[in-house]
């Protein structure tokens, strides 16, 4: 259908040469003209159409216009009917000037008016397809252009949101690894390692959409071994694995879920903080629940990972969803469930 | 003998500054706080000469613990973030480390300070005056005798100015503070507080009615049932705010 539909303009052209033969049999049979003054007569018409749809294509691809693209092409086609119209009388009028001719060319001033129509009906047909093809044209770059430029945003977006891991974090590891080098110099090269492994599983999965759980876990205990090191016993991790670590999650979602809880508690409360963290699986989506303890007076820590915010907009990104992550806040009980669709 | 305090959440990081304090014989550390309440007490109680002091804590961050004292000791402030740089400077610390902290550049800092200390100049900590730069504050931190009280925005009535202080009414009493109303003006969020008199800051919620007074001035009637006067341009500016 679609390809019947783009190739319907070569019925057009195989329906021009036909209905001249057959105008051209009209003139002699019905009109009784001679064979010579019919064959003038359609050839004189058939080249000034074939001149004038040149000319209206042309005007149309070449001159865009403010006027509405089909209001300007029945102007033209007007126009150009007729040019066309009073050509053809001045030439065959011209071209057959004896006496012998009066009958004919009072014929044809009969006929001016049906003319008139029939070629203005044409060429509007042709510059109206002629103007929607162009405006198809215009409409589909357009498109494929925002496409793209959709692309690369949202590709530049998802770059950003992962490298925003902050270096705050880093800077402070480094900080009790200093302290370590004095103090414990095997505590030191052990926490070298662990944030050599942080680093490590932070940079080499950029390109990747989802990662397995496994190596996901893994991340998250080497951020957390760190975490316990800066923090001492204040920080308290508990977590619950119910899925098979095959499932796969997309990469950085959870460490800054778990970042976030872990600035909340720490700088929301003091003395010990426990943190909770609970994957399970429900409806073919792999749920991952963190809890931490919350105090509405204090103010939220600053610059702390890339926050909540950016967790839903990379969700939103990358499932067209904006229900995969919840909170809830209660009795001091901040709760972030993270929901990934499996099977994507 | 100087006596120094460090005030750091993370034990590791104030495990660094001891031992890198050891070869300065002449300042002794008195005592090591994880957080800004516990800083605050033993500030109090200690008087260090010096104080390293972490900006991001628990509850309190470094400077409003420095905003409650009175005669705040001198501060090296000690953080991975430099974004806090231009504020620590305005409060007159002595120096602003960044994390992670070498020798070299603790030294100096040290130095600096004691360069300071043996001419005698009195570092005195003034509050910049102007807004933090992190935005507009949800609290406020208060002395409550010798604890730190936090009050919610949401939590205050209005507040009066006091000579050099400003009289926080809440709903659990009200609490001094010294500072000035136009400060606090300036870390509220001007949506939700409004200055509606010279001596008044009054939050848009604890709006219920506003009355003619005398004749240029109105009177602002309170949910929590207090009143306070409405100036002329307080009254231009709440009905910018609301929108009459």
């Amino acid at each position: 259908m679609l390809n019947f539909n783009k190739h319907i303009h070569w019925i057009f052209v195989l329906l021009i040469p036909a209905g001249a033969i057959k105008y051209a049999f009209l003139l002699n049979g019905v009109q009784g003209f001679s064979w010579d003054l019919c064959v003038v007569d359609t050839l004189a018409n058939l080249a000034l159409a074939a001149l004038s749809i040149w000319v209206i294509i042309i005007l149309i691809k070449a001159y865009p216009t403010k006027v509405t693209a089909y209001t300007y092409s029945v102007m033209l086609s007007i126009g150009m009917a007729a040019v066309t119209v009073i050509l053809l009388k001045l030439g065959l009028k011209l071209y057959y000037n004896q006496p012998f001719y009066e009958e004919y060319h009072r014929w044809f001033t009969g006929s001016l008016f049906v003319r008139v129509i029939f070629y203005c009906l044409l060429y509007s047909w042709i510059a109206t397809n002629t103007a929607l093809r162009k405006t198809i044209a215009a409409l589909d770059s357009r498109f494929q252009q925002q496409t793209d430029t959709q692309n690369l945003l949202r590709e530049a977006e998802l770059f950003k949101l992962r490298q925003q891991l902050q270096p705050h974090f880093l800077y402070n590891s480094l900080n009790s690894i200093s302290a370590l080098i004095l103090t414990e110099p095997d505590k030191a090269q052990e926490m070298i390692g662990k944030l050599s492994d942080f680093l490590r599983g932070s940079v080499k999965r950029d390109a990747e959409d989802h990662i397995s759980l496994k190596e996901e876990m893994n991340y998250l205990e080497s951020y957390l071994a760190i975490e316990s090191v800066r923090f001492g016993d204040r920080l308290k991790v508990e977590y619950e694995l119910h899925v098979g670590k095959e499932k796969t999650v997309p990469p950085f979602l959870l460490q800054p879920l778990l970042e976030n809880a872990i600035k909340f508690g720490l700088y929301g409360q003091t003395g010990q903080v426990l943190i909770t963290f609970n994957i399970h699986e429900q409806d073919g989506m792999v749920f991952i629940t963190i809890t931490n303890p919350f105090d509405a007076t204090s103010t939220p820590p600053k610059g702390t990972g890339f926050g909540l915010e950016g967790v839903a907009r990379r969700l939103f990104l990358m499932y067209a969803r904006t229900d995969l992550l919840e909170t809830h806040k209660q009795d001091n009980i901040f709760t972030t469930i993270l929901k990934i669709p499996q099977h994507v | 003998m100087y006596k120094a305090l460090i005030i750091d959440d993370e034990p590791l990081a104030r495990e660094l500054i001891k031992t890198l304090l050891k070869p300065h014989t002449q300042i002794q550390v008195a005592g090591e706080c994880a957080d800004g309440f516990e800083g605050f007490k033993t500030i109090q109680e200690q008087k260090p000469d010096l104080i390293f002091l972490d900006i991001q804590m628990p509850k309190v961050t470094g400077f409003e613990m420095l905003e409650l004292l009175d005669t705040p000791p001198a501060v090296i402030f000690t953080t991975a973030f430099d974004e806090y740089a231009i504020k620590a400077f305005e409060t007159q610390a002595i120096d602003y480390i960044l994390k992670p902290i070498t020798r070299e550049r603790f030294d100096k800092a040290v130095n600096k300070w004691l360069a300071k200390a043996a001419s005698d100049q009195k570092a005195a900590i003034t509050m910049p005056e102007h807004s933090p730069i992190e935005g507009y504050q949800h609290r406020i931190v208060v002395k409550d005798n010798s604890t730190i009280k936090i009050v919610p925005a949401g939590d205050i009535h209005y507040i009066e100015a006091n000579d050099d202080y400003v009289k926080i009414f809440t709903k659990d009493g009200w609490f001094l503070k010294k500072s000035t109303l136009t400060h606090i003006e300036a870390t509220l969020d001007p949506k939700q507080f409004v200055r509606v008199h010279r001596s008044y800051l009054v939050p848009v919620s604890q709006l219920s009615k506003i009355e003619p007074y005398e004749k240029e001035s109105h009177i602002a009637l309170l949910h929590c049932g207090s009143k306070v006067l409405v100036s002329k341009s307080g009254l231009a500016k709440l009905k910018t705010l609301l929108g009459w």
